[in-house]
Protein backbone atom coordinates (compact mmCIF):
# COMPACT_ATOMS: atom_id res chain seq x y z
CA UNK A 1 0.00 0.00 0.00
CA UNK A 2 3.11 2.17 0.03
CA UNK A 3 2.35 3.06 -3.59
CA UNK A 4 -0.54 5.30 -2.55
CA UNK A 5 1.90 8.13 -2.04
CA UNK A 6 4.89 6.94 -4.03
CA UNK A 7 3.60 5.50 -7.28
CA UNK A 8 5.38 2.40 -8.40
CA UNK A 9 7.99 2.89 -11.13
CA UNK A 10 7.24 0.57 -14.02
CA UNK A 11 10.38 1.14 -16.11
CA UNK A 12 12.98 3.76 -16.91
CA UNK A 13 12.99 5.68 -20.18
CA UNK A 14 16.46 7.27 -20.62
CA UNK A 15 16.81 7.48 -16.81
CA UNK A 16 13.35 9.10 -16.48
CA UNK A 17 11.20 6.97 -14.18
CA UNK A 18 7.89 6.10 -15.84
CA UNK A 19 5.04 5.45 -13.43
CA UNK A 20 1.51 4.29 -14.05
CA UNK A 21 0.38 7.90 -13.57
CA UNK A 22 2.43 9.09 -16.53
CA UNK A 23 1.08 6.36 -18.79
CA UNK A 24 -2.50 7.13 -17.75
CA UNK A 25 -1.93 10.85 -18.27
CA UNK A 26 -0.60 10.25 -21.78
CA UNK A 27 -3.54 7.99 -22.60
CA UNK A 28 -5.97 10.67 -21.40
CA UNK A 29 -4.12 13.34 -23.39
CA UNK A 30 -4.05 11.22 -26.53
CA UNK A 31 -7.74 10.47 -26.16
CA UNK A 32 -8.64 14.15 -25.77
CA UNK A 33 -6.45 15.29 -28.66
CA UNK A 34 -7.69 12.59 -31.02
CA UNK A 35 -11.32 13.09 -29.98
CA UNK A 36 -11.16 16.85 -30.52
CA UNK A 37 -9.20 16.48 -33.75
CA UNK A 38 -11.62 14.02 -35.28
CA UNK A 39 -14.63 16.08 -34.22
CA UNK A 40 -13.34 19.42 -35.50
CA UNK A 41 -11.58 18.25 -38.65
CA UNK A 42 -14.44 19.17 -40.95
CA UNK A 43 -16.08 22.09 -39.19
CA UNK A 44 -19.23 23.46 -40.74
CA UNK A 45 -21.18 26.57 -39.96
CA UNK A 46 -24.26 24.55 -39.16
CA UNK A 47 -22.83 21.98 -36.73
CA UNK A 48 -23.29 18.30 -37.33
CA UNK A 49 -24.16 15.89 -34.58
CA UNK A 50 -20.57 15.34 -33.39
CA UNK A 51 -19.48 18.94 -33.70
CA UNK A 52 -22.45 19.89 -31.56
CA UNK A 53 -20.99 17.92 -28.64
CA UNK A 54 -17.92 20.14 -28.48
CA UNK A 55 -19.87 23.33 -29.13
CA UNK A 56 -22.18 22.45 -26.27
CA UNK A 57 -19.19 22.06 -23.97
CA UNK A 58 -17.57 25.32 -25.06
CA UNK A 59 -20.82 27.19 -24.63
CA UNK A 60 -21.38 25.67 -21.18
CA UNK A 61 -17.93 26.82 -20.05
CA UNK A 62 -18.45 30.32 -21.45
CA UNK A 63 -21.81 30.58 -19.70
CA UNK A 64 -20.27 29.36 -16.44
CA UNK A 65 -17.56 32.04 -16.59
CA UNK A 66 -19.96 34.78 -17.70
CA UNK A 67 -22.21 33.98 -14.77
CA UNK A 68 -19.43 34.64 -12.26
CA UNK A 69 -17.25 37.17 -14.05
CA UNK A 70 -19.24 39.00 -16.75
CA UNK A 71 -17.34 39.92 -19.89
CA UNK A 72 -14.43 37.53 -19.33
CA UNK A 73 -15.90 34.40 -20.90
CA UNK A 74 -13.69 34.39 -23.99
CA UNK A 75 -10.58 35.40 -22.09
CA UNK A 76 -10.68 32.58 -19.52
CA UNK A 77 -12.05 29.96 -21.90
CA UNK A 78 -8.71 28.39 -22.99
CA UNK A 79 -7.41 27.82 -19.46
CA UNK A 80 -10.67 26.96 -17.73
CA UNK A 81 -11.96 24.80 -20.56
CA UNK A 82 -8.73 22.83 -20.73
CA UNK A 83 -8.67 22.29 -16.98
CA UNK A 84 -12.30 21.15 -16.95
CA UNK A 85 -11.86 18.74 -19.87
CA UNK A 86 -8.61 17.28 -18.61
CA UNK A 87 -9.68 16.86 -14.99
CA UNK A 88 -13.05 15.45 -15.96
CA UNK A 89 -11.50 12.86 -18.26
CA UNK A 90 -8.64 12.10 -15.88
CA UNK A 91 -11.01 11.49 -12.98
CA UNK A 92 -12.98 9.01 -15.08
CA UNK A 93 -9.86 7.22 -16.32
CA UNK A 94 -9.83 4.68 -13.49
CA UNK A 95 -13.01 3.12 -14.86
CA UNK A 96 -10.94 1.89 -17.81
CA UNK A 97 -9.25 -1.39 -16.87
CA UNK A 98 -5.49 -1.04 -16.56
CA UNK A 99 -5.49 2.71 -16.13
CA UNK A 100 -5.47 4.68 -12.91
CA UNK A 101 -6.87 8.15 -12.46
CA UNK A 102 -3.91 10.52 -12.92
CA UNK A 103 -5.48 12.91 -10.42
CA UNK A 104 -5.24 10.31 -7.65
CA UNK A 105 -1.51 11.00 -7.72
CA UNK A 106 -0.66 14.02 -5.61
CA UNK A 107 1.89 15.22 -8.18
CA UNK A 108 -0.75 15.62 -10.90
CA UNK A 109 -3.19 17.39 -8.60
CA UNK A 110 -0.51 19.74 -7.32
CA UNK A 111 0.71 20.51 -10.85
CA UNK A 112 -2.83 21.48 -11.86
CA UNK A 113 -3.18 23.68 -8.79
CA UNK A 114 0.16 25.34 -9.58
CA UNK A 115 -1.15 26.24 -13.02
CA UNK A 116 -3.98 28.11 -11.31
CA UNK A 117 -1.52 29.64 -8.81
CA UNK A 118 0.48 31.21 -11.64
CA UNK A 119 -2.50 32.02 -13.85
CA UNK A 120 -4.08 34.26 -11.21
CA UNK A 121 -1.28 36.91 -11.13
CA UNK A 122 -0.85 36.55 -14.90
CA UNK A 123 -4.44 37.50 -15.66
CA UNK A 124 -4.47 40.05 -12.84
CA UNK A 125 -1.36 41.86 -14.09
CA UNK A 126 -2.32 41.77 -17.77
CA UNK A 127 -5.76 43.17 -16.95
CA UNK A 128 -5.08 45.77 -14.28
CA UNK A 129 -1.38 46.45 -14.71
CA UNK A 130 1.25 45.47 -12.12
CA UNK A 131 0.80 48.55 -9.92
CA UNK A 132 -2.92 48.14 -9.44
CA UNK A 133 -2.61 44.37 -8.98
CA UNK A 134 0.05 44.48 -6.27
CA UNK A 135 -1.78 47.30 -4.53
CA UNK A 136 -4.45 44.71 -3.71
CA UNK A 137 -1.91 42.93 -1.51
CA UNK A 138 -1.38 45.92 0.78
CA UNK A 139 -4.99 47.02 0.95
CA UNK A 140 -6.57 48.04 3.24
CA UNK A 141 -3.30 48.18 5.19
CA UNK A 142 0.25 46.81 4.71
CA UNK A 143 -0.12 44.71 7.88
CA UNK A 144 -2.29 42.33 5.87
CA UNK A 145 0.45 41.55 3.33
CA UNK A 146 1.58 38.27 4.98
CA UNK A 147 -2.03 37.10 5.26
CA UNK A 148 -2.68 37.76 1.58
CA UNK A 149 0.42 35.75 0.67
CA UNK A 150 -0.49 32.91 3.04
CA UNK A 151 -4.00 32.74 1.66
CA UNK A 152 -2.65 32.48 -1.91
CA UNK A 153 -0.47 29.54 -0.89
CA UNK A 154 -2.98 27.68 1.26
CA UNK A 155 -5.73 27.92 -1.31
CA UNK A 156 -3.39 26.34 -3.85
CA UNK A 157 -2.76 23.47 -1.44
CA UNK A 158 -6.44 23.07 -0.65
CA UNK A 159 -7.27 23.04 -4.37
CA UNK A 160 -4.76 20.26 -4.94
CA UNK A 161 -5.60 18.27 -1.80
CA UNK A 162 -9.35 18.40 -2.44
CA UNK A 163 -9.04 16.88 -5.89
CA UNK A 164 -6.41 14.36 -4.83
CA UNK A 165 -8.18 13.29 -1.64
CA UNK A 166 -11.58 12.81 -3.26
CA UNK A 167 -10.33 10.77 -6.18
CA UNK A 168 -7.90 8.74 -4.10
CA UNK A 169 -10.55 8.06 -1.45
CA UNK A 170 -12.94 6.84 -4.12
CA UNK A 171 -10.25 4.61 -5.59
CA UNK A 172 -9.37 3.13 -2.20
CA UNK A 173 -13.02 2.37 -1.43
CA UNK A 174 -13.43 0.59 -4.77
CA UNK A 175 -10.19 -1.29 -4.13
CA UNK A 176 -11.33 -2.45 -0.70
CA UNK A 177 -14.71 -3.58 -2.08
CA UNK A 178 -12.82 -5.52 -4.75
CA UNK A 179 -10.84 -7.28 -2.04
CA UNK A 180 -14.01 -8.20 -0.14
CA UNK A 181 -16.29 -9.24 -3.00
CA UNK A 182 -14.97 -8.84 -6.53
CA UNK A 183 -18.21 -9.72 -8.33
CA UNK A 184 -20.84 -6.96 -8.81
CA UNK A 185 -20.42 -5.50 -5.30
CA UNK A 186 -18.11 -2.64 -6.37
CA UNK A 187 -20.38 -1.65 -9.26
CA UNK A 188 -22.66 0.74 -7.28
CA UNK A 189 -19.59 2.41 -5.83
CA UNK A 190 -18.10 2.74 -9.31
CA UNK A 191 -21.31 4.37 -10.52
CA UNK A 192 -21.08 6.76 -7.58
CA UNK A 193 -17.46 7.47 -8.50
CA UNK A 194 -18.61 8.78 -11.91
CA UNK A 195 -20.72 11.31 -10.02
CA UNK A 196 -17.80 12.24 -7.74
CA UNK A 197 -15.45 12.60 -10.69
CA UNK A 198 -17.70 15.02 -12.54
CA UNK A 199 -18.52 17.00 -9.38
CA UNK A 200 -14.83 17.35 -8.54
CA UNK A 201 -14.00 18.55 -12.05
CA UNK A 202 -16.85 21.05 -11.77
CA UNK A 203 -15.66 22.28 -8.37
CA UNK A 204 -12.06 22.67 -9.54
CA UNK A 205 -13.29 24.63 -12.56
CA UNK A 206 -15.64 26.84 -10.59
CA UNK A 207 -13.01 27.63 -7.95
CA UNK A 208 -10.52 28.51 -10.70
CA UNK A 209 -13.07 30.91 -12.14
CA UNK A 210 -13.67 32.42 -8.69
CA UNK A 211 -9.94 32.98 -8.11
CA UNK A 212 -9.40 34.40 -11.61
CA UNK A 213 -12.37 36.72 -11.42
CA UNK A 214 -11.24 38.04 -8.04
CA UNK A 215 -7.87 38.84 -9.64
CA UNK A 216 -9.21 40.70 -12.68
CA UNK A 217 -11.96 42.71 -11.10
CA UNK A 218 -10.85 46.29 -10.64
CA UNK A 219 -11.21 47.40 -7.04
CA UNK A 220 -13.37 50.38 -6.22
CA UNK A 221 -11.18 52.06 -3.63
CA UNK B 1 9.25 -4.76 20.90
CA UNK B 2 6.61 -3.50 23.36
CA UNK B 3 7.22 0.11 22.39
CA UNK B 4 6.91 -0.62 18.69
CA UNK B 5 3.58 -2.39 19.13
CA UNK B 6 2.30 0.45 21.28
CA UNK B 7 3.37 2.88 18.56
CA UNK B 8 1.45 0.95 15.91
CA UNK B 9 -1.64 0.70 18.13
CA UNK B 10 -1.62 4.43 18.83
CA UNK B 11 -1.14 5.21 15.13
CA UNK B 12 -4.06 3.08 14.01
CA UNK B 13 -6.29 4.36 16.81
CA UNK B 14 -5.41 7.97 16.01
CA UNK B 15 -6.11 7.50 12.31
CA UNK B 16 -9.52 5.97 13.01
CA UNK B 17 -10.43 8.53 15.63
CA UNK B 18 -9.30 11.42 13.44
CA UNK B 19 -11.40 10.30 10.50
CA UNK B 20 -14.44 9.83 12.74
CA UNK B 21 -14.23 13.31 14.27
CA UNK B 22 -13.11 14.90 11.03
CA UNK B 23 -16.10 13.58 9.13
CA UNK B 24 -18.77 14.33 11.74
CA UNK B 25 -18.30 18.07 11.87
CA UNK B 26 -17.92 18.87 8.15
CA UNK B 27 -20.99 16.65 7.61
CA UNK B 28 -22.98 18.73 10.09
CA UNK B 29 -21.83 21.91 8.40
CA UNK B 30 -22.64 20.64 4.93
CA UNK B 31 -26.05 19.49 6.07
CA UNK B 32 -26.78 22.91 7.47
CA UNK B 33 -25.60 24.61 4.27
CA UNK B 34 -27.72 22.29 2.09
CA UNK B 35 -30.79 22.82 4.26
CA UNK B 36 -30.46 26.58 4.07
CA UNK B 37 -29.92 26.50 0.32
CA UNK B 38 -32.98 24.29 -0.20
CA UNK B 39 -35.05 26.60 1.95
CA UNK B 40 -34.04 29.66 -0.02
CA UNK B 41 -34.60 27.86 -3.33
CA UNK B 42 -38.09 26.90 -2.15
CA UNK B 43 -38.76 30.50 -1.24
CA UNK B 44 -37.27 31.96 -4.42
CA UNK B 45 -37.16 29.35 -7.21
CA UNK B 46 -35.97 31.89 -9.77
CA UNK B 47 -32.68 32.28 -7.88
CA UNK B 48 -31.81 28.58 -8.22
CA UNK B 49 -28.80 29.21 -10.48
CA UNK B 50 -26.76 31.60 -8.31
CA UNK B 51 -27.75 29.80 -5.09
CA UNK B 52 -26.66 26.38 -6.29
CA UNK B 53 -23.41 27.77 -7.68
CA UNK B 54 -22.55 29.43 -4.38
CA UNK B 55 -23.66 26.30 -2.56
CA UNK B 56 -21.22 24.20 -4.60
CA UNK B 57 -18.32 26.52 -3.83
CA UNK B 58 -19.21 26.50 -0.12
CA UNK B 59 -19.61 22.75 -0.03
CA UNK B 60 -16.22 22.37 -1.72
CA UNK B 61 -14.64 24.53 0.97
CA UNK B 62 -16.29 22.52 3.75
CA UNK B 63 -15.44 19.27 2.11
CA UNK B 64 -11.76 20.11 1.91
CA UNK B 65 -11.68 20.05 5.73
CA UNK B 66 -12.75 16.41 5.72
CA UNK B 67 -10.26 15.75 2.94
CA UNK B 68 -7.41 17.15 5.05
CA UNK B 69 -8.31 14.66 7.76
CA UNK B 70 -8.50 11.85 5.20
CA UNK B 71 -5.04 12.71 3.87
CA UNK B 72 -3.58 12.84 7.37
CA UNK B 73 -5.03 9.47 8.33
CA UNK B 74 -3.82 7.97 5.06
CA UNK B 75 -0.34 9.29 5.80
CA UNK B 76 -0.54 7.83 9.31
CA UNK B 77 -1.63 4.44 8.02
CA UNK B 78 0.32 3.99 4.81
CA UNK B 79 3.23 6.41 4.70
CA UNK B 80 4.05 7.22 8.31
CA UNK B 81 7.31 9.17 8.23
CA UNK B 82 8.06 8.36 11.89
CA UNK B 83 8.15 4.60 11.32
CA UNK B 84 11.78 4.89 10.23
CA UNK B 85 12.80 5.98 13.71
CA UNK B 86 10.84 3.29 15.51
CA UNK B 87 11.78 0.30 13.31
CA UNK B 88 15.47 0.63 12.51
Amino acid sequence: MEEIFNPQVLFYLFTIPITKTIISTWVVMAFLVLFSFVLTRKMTFIPGRLQNVLELFVEAIINLIEGMSPGNGRKFLPLVGTLALFIGTANLAHLVPGLKAPTSDFNTAFALALVVFFAVPFYGITTQGPKQYFKEYISPSPILLPFHIISEITRTFSLALRLFGNILGEEIIIGILFLLAPLFVPVPMMLFSIFTAIIQAYIFTILTVVYLSSAVEVSKH
Amino acid sequence: MQGEILFLCVTVFTAGFAIALGVIFPALGQGKACAQALESIARQPEATGPISRTLFVGLAMLESLAIYVLVISLILLFANPLLRYVFH
